[in-house]
């Protein structure tokens, strides 16, 4: 049911190509020549993880995924600055 | 038909961030290409969900406070992260740099 | 400036502090236009986020953010200007400010993007990080030029310095057009600058 609802609506054709990118982007997390370069894949990947689970609560019509996404946006903030204050301190 | 217009616009402002963060030289650049490419093909995305979404209006407002928030916390991490990129010692790539100049 | 003294720049940087803070004070919003202000965002912000109309909902929800913003009232509003009555400024911001800014932002990220896009194809890039002045002072107006700064096409904000009443920005540029710094803050900040002005101080 659901697998036939990702494929047939073109949202879900969205899904796979922001999946295709963030794998893209693991590249960029594994291989960074610096810890900065890091920080830059992991935040854009949990950006794109929001927008897929935004288009999940869309499709399937189940529309807590949308608090789940402000709170996974929320945390990625937070962390994301810690790592940045924890990079500015290390040497 | 415009929300797959705004859906085809968001995907392909996400690759070419993608292809942005691969090609760039260094960590300022490749900041670059992450912040604006995020947050447009992001917001591009949700808007076209608010307009397509078939819920109560309460519930798309949902989708616009999310772009909103994305909108909001998106430049700030990217400030944070360029500023402790600096503080840690990465050197830019550039052909000037006041900030070196005012913090020997 | 550079060839004074460091005790007596000391000194002079107190003196600034404290002038621009008598000013600063005599400008603010009284306390209670700040708690009904906090009120009505978060209560907004509720009622959009649990998505739910029934009476005893909202009463829950308007009487906790009216508990919260008696007791934060200051961290949204310490530094929005005094201007009129506080109906007209609501009115003001929400249907003539907000409309305009996002109108206006939509189009320079949209730029933005396809600049980045013909920057990532052809590699025709000539970064720098150029220093600009911005006549804002408060911490919440800075925050938002900062990031406009950073969404608005080829642009990504350093850092801050407020030095002796004057608040300078870093910014990094990707491909640099001009050095001086007049020229390079025209370019930079553009008309945000200034509807900025309007509200914040």
């Amino acid at each position: 049911m659901v697998e036939e609802d990702l494929l047939v609506n073109p949202f879900g054709w969205g899904v796979l190509i922001l999946i295709a990118t963030s794998l893209i982007l693991s590249y960029r997390v594994l291989f960074g020549p610096t810890l900065a370069d890091r920080i830059v894949g992991i935040n854009t990947v949990t950006t794109k993880l929001v927008v897929i689970l935004a288009i999940f609560g869309f499709i399937m019509k189940e529309y807590f995924f949308l608090d789940l996404a402000i709170v996974l946006l929320m945390v990625n903030a937070v962390g994301s600055l810690i790592l940045a204050k924890y990079m500015e301190g290390a040497k | 038909m415009i929300e797959y217009f705004f859906l085809l616009l968001g995907e392909s402002i996400m690759v070419f961030g993608t292809l942005g963060i691969l090609r760039f030289p260094d960590v300022y650049t490749r900041l670059h290409a992450a912040t604006k490419c995020d947050t447009g093909g992001a917001m591009s995305i949700l808007i076209a969900l608010t307009i397509v979404s078939e819920a109560s209006p309460l519930i798309r407002l949902k989708f616009l406070v999310l772009a909103f928030l994305i909108a909001l916390i998106n430049p700030m991490i990217s400030h944070a992260i360029a500023r402790g990129a600096y503080k840690h010692g990465i050197k830019p790539k550039v052909v000037v740099d006041m900030y070196a100049w005012d913090n020997p | 400036m550079s060839r004074v003294p460091f005790y007596l720049r000391e000194r002079l940087d107190d003196v600034k502090q404290r002038v621009l803070f008598e000013t600063y004070e005599a400008q603010k919003l009284p306390k209670w236009e700040q708690v009904v202000l906090t009120w009505i965002v978060l209560f907004s912000f509720w009622t959009i986020i649990s998505a739910n109309v029934k009476a005893e909902n909202l009463l829950i929800g308007g009487l906790a953010t009216l508990v919260i913003s008696l007791f934060m009232y200051e961290m949204l509003t310490e530094d929005i200007r005094r201007s009129g009555h506080i109906l007209e400024k609501i009115l003001y911001i929400s249907f003539f400010v907000i409309p305009q800014y996002l109108f206006i932002m939509a189009f320079r990220l949209i730029e933005s993007n396809f600049k980045v896009a013909k920057h990532a194809v052809f590699m025709d890039i000539n970064p720098g990080i150029v220093k600009i002045k911005t006549e804002l002072h408060s911490n919440t107006g800075i925050t938002i030029l900062a990031n406009s700064i950073t969404l608005t096409p080829g642009t990504l904000t350093l850092d801050v310095n407020k030095k002796l009443g004057e608040t300078y920005l870093y910014v990094h540029w990707i491909s640099v057009e001009t050095l001086n710094r007049e020229k390079a803050g025209e370019k930079i900040k553009g008309d945000i600058e200034g509807w900025l002005r309007k509200i914040f101080w």
